[in-house]
């Protein structure tokens, strides 16, 4: 079932490859997420992640669930630097990110993916423009741009809304256009906050082998999700949050 | 890398069209002070150099007579003379010969006979200083009176030192009206951008999200800031040398002596190529600290 919905392999953007490549060779540094001892409150709300441990190797897929208000989406912000902890350490590909502050955070949010929960897509840009910004904001030539920006958007099954702007979209639409421009920069470590938080089970599997295929290309990636359906569909190790606390459902499959 | 700098630039010079056309009539209101300020800056620049145009031109009057004592010889007096800082030169008239000239414009030739009628040369030694500048001369003078030996102090006409105390009343009043409107276009410009950078807040959020550096973000502000400036400088310099050409044809066609002030404010060659640098110069200037206030508050952060 799962097979049918996977894009056709000459489907995947091969420049995307490229410069994957390219980069590891550059920086030899494994890009790891390395939790240790994370605590993080909001004084306003009084909510908190306690005592966070994770470690993710270099091209592990992962699951994040846990109940509404849990602490997924604050999880992810601190990965990408959005939040700071109070306590402990966030370390992505060896740096800590929690003093990351300025062209240096910036420098590190090159490398990650992020699809932001509520997509972040600026209004008065079209997708195009929106997803081509990333790269624009690297320096990279426009006809690079070009030739990357057509197999990402046919990857998510956007070539036809490519000059629609966001409000033209509907919501499933609009999350795939926030996963494309969280791909079309080859991340090395893709954070997906909710990705089929609006889609239908047809899409919502297509976009999770979409993600496994970029995982399968060594990119780490993080989902958190409600969407039980697609836990089991992907056989991937899973971490729950409850009581600000992380836990590893299936301890067995982590690495 | 050079690659990469092109290609960034052209972004840069992208988002910053963009900026422009999305600031609308506000691009206008940030312009337009720019433009006042900058043309009454020409103005007063443009005018002082015209002034000490004329003052050249009237050079030789750049002088003061220094009418000695009887009995005082002025080559003995020269060297305490010279020793004043603001003297360039000092020239001495001995009493013969100012005698011989007076004579000679009096069309007498026998000046043997006409200093014997009058038993002695009545005349006493003069001395000619010249100053570097017409401001000077004035302290010059009153200082001069006080030497001892000196008999009397004169120097420049009245209508001279009127010009040149108008000129000094008109920079000084120049200098705090520009500030004032320097301080204003600022303002304008940092309002025009600063409303800029709100409404755009969220494409910055996102920016910032997906790893743009702070520079890439705020350039193009920066970037807008200084073309209202050089736009300002544009225009400004368009009507200065329009007002420059009118007022110049209205002079050819006077009589005489105004032509002779016609060409004492004429700007030289060089003046015509400083003035829109100049311009352009401080245009800029303005634009540049105008959007880094505006966008330093949030790009600090
Ligand atoms: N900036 C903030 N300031 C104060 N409290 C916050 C802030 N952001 C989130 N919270 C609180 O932290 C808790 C966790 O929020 P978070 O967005 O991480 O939940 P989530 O697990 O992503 O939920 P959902 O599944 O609904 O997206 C919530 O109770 C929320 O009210
Ligand atoms: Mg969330």
């Amino acid at each position: 079932m799962t097979r049918a919905l996977l894009p056709e392999s000459d489907l995947f953007p091969k420049p995307l490859e490229q410069p994957l490549h390219h980069r590891s060779q550059a920086t030899p540094l494994d890009y790891t997420v390395h939790l240790k001892g994370v605590t993080k409150v909001y004084p306003q709300t009084k909510f908190g992640l306690v005592d966070v441990n994770l470690r993710l190797k270099q091209g592990s897929f992962l699951f994040v669930t846990g109940p509404s208000g849990a602490g997924k989406t604050t999880l992810m912000k601190l990965i990408y630097g959005a939040e700071r902890p109070d306590h402990g350490e966030v370390l992505v590909a060896g740096t800590n990110v929690g003093v990351l502050r300025g062209n240096r955070l910036s420098h590190l949010r090159r490398q990650l993916g992020v699809v932001f929960q509520d997509y972040k897509l600026i209004p008065r840009w079209t997708i195009t423009e929106n997803i081509a910004f990333v790269l624009k904001s690297q320096g990279i030539p426009r006809d690079e741009i070009e030739r990357r920006l057509r197999p990402t958007l046919k990857l998510v099954g956007l070539q036809k809304r490519a000059d629609c702007f966001p409000s033209q979209l509907s919501g499933g639409e609009q999350q795939r256009a926030s996963i494309a421009r969280a791909i079309v920069g080859s991340p090395k470590l893709l954070l997906a906050d909710e990705p089929t938080g609006n889609l239908d089970q047809e899409n919502a599997l297509q976009v999770l082998s979409i993600l496994k295929k970029l995982n399968n290309l060594g990119i780490t990636v993080v989902i958190t999700t409600h969407d039980m359906h697609l836990i089991q569909v992907a056989q991937a190790p899973v971490a729950r949050i409850y009581n600000g606390r992380l836990h590893m459902v299936n301890a067995d499959k982590t690495a | 890398m050079f690659k990469l700098w092109l290609t960034q630039l052209g972004y840069l010079g992208q988002e910053t069209l963009r900026g422009l056309r999305r600031g609308g009539w506000m691009n206008w209101a940030a312009i337009s002070t720019v433009t006042v300020l900058l043309f009454l800056f020409g103005i007063s620049l443009q005018t002082s150099w015209q002034v000490s145009g004329l003052l050249n031109q009237m050079g030789s009057r750049l002088e003061i007579s220094l009418y000695l004592e009887s009995g005082v010889s002025g080559q003995v007096l020269r060297p305490t003379i010279e020793e004043y800082p603001e003297v360039t030169t000092v020239q001495v008239v001995p009493k013969e010969q100012a005698w011989k000239e007076l004579l000679q414009d009096l069309g007498q030739t026998d000046i043997d006979g006409a200093t014997e009628d009058l038993g002695q040369n009545p005349l006493v030694d003069e001395l000619k200083v010249s100053v570097g500048s017409a401001a000077l001369v004035p302290s010059l003078a009153e200082k001069l009176a006080r030497v001892p030996g000196i008999e009397e102090v004169t120097y420049l006409d009245e209508a001279l030192r009127n010009l040149i105390q108008i000129n000094q009343g008109f920079s000084q009043l120049s200098i705090v009206v520009i500030g004032l409107l320097t301080l204003t276009a600022i303002a304008v410009i940092t309002t025009t951008i600063r409303l800029i950078v709100i409404s755009r807040q969220q494409e910055i959020e996102v920016m910032q999200l997906v790893g743009a550096t702070r520079l890439w973000i705020y350039m193009p502000f920066i970037l807008q800031g200084i073309t209202f400036g050089i736009v300002g400088a544009l225009v400004s310099w368009g009507f200065l040398s329009g007002t420059r050409r009118f007022i110049q044809h209205l002079l050819t066609e006077q009589p005489n002596f105004l032509q002779v002030v016609s060409d004492g404010i004429r700007l030289s060659t060089g003046q015509v190529i400083l003035l829109p640098l100049i311009l352009v110069g401080f245009g800029s200037l303005v634009g540049l600290v105008g959007s880094l206030f505006a966008v330093q508050r949030f790009a600090l952060k």
